[in-house]
């Protein structure tokens, strides 16, 4: 081949063979196009947005949350003092401060039941059914999101033990895994070293391989801290979008001490981020987006049931926070939904749709027809500077 | 006709989980009717080839100046030529993973090391290493040496990675003009480990690399460029040769069929296959039958096969880290539907990588060892353990925790090794612990 190659171009060869050949210089690797990111987190099991983002203000809210209110503590996010925000979240506060966190409160997708796993699976395909229908493909509306951008197969990464729904589809995306947290019971080892011992070859370097794998922390879960800086490295590479879940919100029971650890874990995850993104964080958007909100009142075991109506948080340099963003649909009885949930407002799409748009510049017809079948886009709500 | 147990062990990649283990020692016959078997399609064809890949560099360098120069938003070759690096490491896989016929993906594997190229970030290299088995082993491995030697000659890939495209003739147009010279690194790989191992000289090394003077990389892919190439009579092993392109290819026929190079091939064949130190009288079996047939492989490997060492029940090498790796996907029956699954590229990398083999970058242009020394320590066996912890794991959520680990310990390791492996596969605390310990256990690093 090599050889027909060469008689049939000779001519031709010879007469440019003093010019560089491209084949003998490096292809140079330009940067990415754009240095815009956007990270998205799955709150997977349902995020009380009425205990994070706190509607003291509302005259109903305190007759609601009457045992998860007791601890108090809660940080006032605005001068008349409407929202406070959980303790447990108080290392965000900077971020506040500096216009680089946000909330936005009464958004759902539309999915109008209450099932966890069919809540996440609509929350990640992006469908308009309040049934929960998937879309056709039953892909993820991340990925669909990839078909504007030009699909580049290292452009997104999901990241964490399983791949996401969210970014599953027709576009290829990385998943990493940050460490490995499979490993093998005593039993299982004792079994693996009674049988090494036995071989001649290899018994030897098996001590050895034993230690290697205890000291290498293997059976450590991972620490939503590390995911965040985890992610942050995969960003400051080729890739520009992220997603990773975060498990572990249905607090249906001692919701205080469930949420502030989560919370607390869920603060130092987006610091880690920050911190590792370092001077990229200031393009960055961060969302976090939950399948729904929990009852506005709490349940008899101090923690709250499946909801409607949550919040989203978006927080990154590129965030124009420092604000709670939203309308207002009250909590007295006839404004909960069916007399018990907070009302959406709006379609939590819309938020992502527009935190797409705005960081990479995707049309709106593609954001209403591709991503998010049936959205309506509407307006503007300025997630980004 | 189903390969035996014993065949697709040692001259395989394993068996596939999901059946009873195939009776029967070796049957050369058998074994060589795999050399006609197709090629894994699906997983090998699906990648750009090398005219495609060379037009995609050219296409790439251009768009990377005018993308420098404001004149493009985006550059959209170089991550197609990227994703096709992918391709080459996820069909350097999942080839063998779904192949049939075992014998000719490892033929495959053991040809491209053999003539190795790797990975330099020295021009278009990156971009073609990874199609190089493709077209030189897979091509040629059922025919002869000779014409595969020359294939890898003028593999742009080889011409890269052993600098024979930097090589100019210092008597040449191009060389008289500046300062170039010779570049002897693929003339003496090219003698001491492509084909002849020893029995040259110093001068035969220097007098090579002046006949090879010519063979270029230009544009639009291998070419000879007499600008380059240097004039005069060069003298190799005694004997005389000119210039031009069929000059070269008859040094390198001349040099494919000496009894020195029958003898170096036939030793690595027998290495990799059958024992780290094969005996002299296999040797010497496999290159008179390499010798008598003009350096067709078949009657070497059927030598290879017939021989009492292919028969023998103990298995004595050590699987490679990618033997092991697509081993361990074989006997767990990692479905072909589901290879969606295996969307880790970036694990599989580290894993190799960390066991010893990072893809596609050997240590040199010897290539990957062939012998245990090379495959054993305790960093490199812990993470062979661990990958075999992860496709339990894996196997064991894509069940739904179904897979049953004594059956597919007895489909993956028969009547051969230890019988404890297989008793401690089922005494495992859960399913998936019963799987790890079968595939990180020794038998389970052997063929």
């Amino acid at each position: 081949m090599a050889r027909e190659m060469l008689l049939s171009r000779r001519g031709f060869l010879v007469g440019c063979s003093l010019a560089a050949s491209p084949l003998l210089t490096p292809v140079t690797f330009a940067a990415a196009p754009s240095q815009n990111r956007l990270v998205v987190i799955v709150l997977r099991g349902a995020l009380d947005g009425l205990d994070l983002v706190r509607p003291v203000g509302d005259p109903a809210y305190a007759a609601l949350r009457p045992t998860l209110l007791r601890e108090g503590g809660g940080i006032p996010l605005d001068p008349a003092g409407f929202f406070e925000l959980h303790p447990a979240v108080s290392g965000l506060m900077p971020l506040w401060q500096a216009g680089e966190l946000g909330f936005v409160h009464a958004v759902a997708t539309p999915y109008r039941s209450r099932s966890h796993f069919v809540g996440q699976d609509v929350l990640e395909n992006g469908s308009d059914s309040d049934q929960g229908a998937l879309t056709p493909g039953g892909d993820g509306w991340l990925n669909r999101a990839l078909v504007p951008l030009g699909g580049r197969p290292d452009l997104a990464v999901s990241v964490g033990q399983e791949p996401m729904l969210i970014l599953e589809g027709g576009v290829e995306v990385a998943h990493w895994s940050p460490i490995d947290d499979s490993s093998l019971s005593p039993q299982g080892e004792a079994l693996l070293a009674r049988l090494y011992a036995e071989d001649p070859l290899l018994a030897a370097s098996y001590p050895g391989a034993a230690g290697l794998r205890h000291d290498g922390g293997a059976g450590a879960a991972v620490r939503p801290v590390d995911l965040g800086a985890y992610v942050a490295e995969r960003l400051r590479g080729e890739a520009r979008i992220a997603a990773f879940s975060y498990g572990g919100w249905d607090t249906h029971l001692n919701q205080s001490k469930v949420l502030t650890k989560r919370l607390g874990e869920l603060s130092e995850t987006i610091l880690a981020l920050k911190q590792g993104l370092g001077p990229d964080w200031s393009t960055t958007l961060v969302v976090a987006i939950t399948e729904f909100g929990r009852t506005a009142r709490e349940n008899g075991s101090a923690g709250t049931d499946h909801g409607t109506g949550g919040a989203m948080i978006f927080a990154g340099g590129a965030a124009k926070g420092g604000r709670v963003l939203g309308d207002w649909p009250g909590l007295g009885e006839s404004a909960l939904l069916e007399n018990r949930d907070l009302m959406p407002t709006r379609d939590v799409r819309a938020y992502a749709a527009w935190a797409l748009r705005s960081q990479f510049g995707l049309a709106a017809s593609d954001l209403e027809g591709a991503v998010f079948p049936g959205l309506d886009l509407g307006a503007d709500p300025g997630l980004v500077l | 006709m189903e390969a035996s147990l014993l065949e697709q062990i040692r001259f395989g990649y394993g068996p596939r989980g999901g059946s009873p283990p195939a009776p029967g020692g070796v049957e050369p016959e058998r074994v060589l009717a795999q050399l006609e078997a197709a090629d894994p399609v699906e997983v090998v064809a699906d990648r750009p080839t090398l005219d495609q890949r060379i037009a995609m560099v050219a296409e790439a360098q251009q768009q990377s100046k005018d993308f420098k120069a404001g004149r493009i938003p985006a550059l959209t070759v170089l991550p197609r030529l990227k994703q096709a690096g992918r391709a080459d490491l996820s069909a350097w896989i999942l080839a063998p993973v779904v192949a049939e016929a075992g014998f000719r993906e490892r033929l495959v594997n053991f040809w491209a090391n053999r003539l190795t190229v790797g990975l330099r970030r020295l021009g278009a290299l990156p971009y073609l290493a990874g199609i190089y088995p493709d077209d030189v082993a897979r091509p040629h491995l059922a025919g002869r040496f000779s014409d595969m030697l020359r294939a890898s000659a003028w593999h742009p890939a080889m011409l890269l990675y052993l600098d024979q495209a930097k090589s100019v003739g210092p008597d040449s147009r191009i060389g008289r003009k500046k300062e170039s010279g010779l570049n002897e690194n693929y003339a003496r790989e090219l003698l001491e480990l492509h084909t002849m191992g020893s029995g040259y000289s110093q001068a035969d090394v220097t007098e090579t690399a002046r006949l090879l003077t010519g063979m270029w990389l230009g544009p639009e892919g291998s070419t000879f460029d007499p600008a380059r190439a240097e004039p005069g009579r060069k003298i190799i092993l005694g004997q005389s040769y000119g210039e031009g392109p069929e000059e070269i290819d008859r040094f390198l026929a001349y040099i494919a069929l000496r009894p020195e190079t029958a003898r170096s091939v036939s030793r690595a064949l027998a290495r990799s296959f059958l024992a780290d130190q094969p005996s002299e009288a296999t040797v010497a079996r496999m290159a008179a039958a390499y010798l008598d047939s003009g350096s067709d492989l078949r009657p070497v490997y059927a030598a290879m096969l017939a021989d009492p060492a292919a028969t023998a029940t103990e298995l004595i090498k050590i699987r490679s880290p990618q033997e092991f790796v697509v081993a361990s996907l074989r006997a767990v029956d990692w479905p072909a539907e589901g290879q969606g699954k295996v969307r880790t590229p970036g694990k599989i990398n580290q894993a190799l990588t960390v066991m010893g083999q990072p893809p596609f970058r050997p240590r040199g242009p010897d290539g990957w060892p062939d012998t245990a020394e090379g495959w054993v320590s305790a960093p490199m066996l812990a993470a062979r353990i661990d990958w075999a912890e992860t496709v339990a794991q894996a196997v064991s959520r894509a069940t739904r925790d179904r897979a049953e680990p004594v059956p597919i310990a007895r489909a993956a390791l028969g009547d051969l090794g230890n019988p404890d492996t297989i008793r401690a596969a089922g005494q495992a605390e859960q399913r998936w612990e019963g799987i790890a310990v079968l595939l990180g256990s020794p038998d389970f690093m052997r063929r």
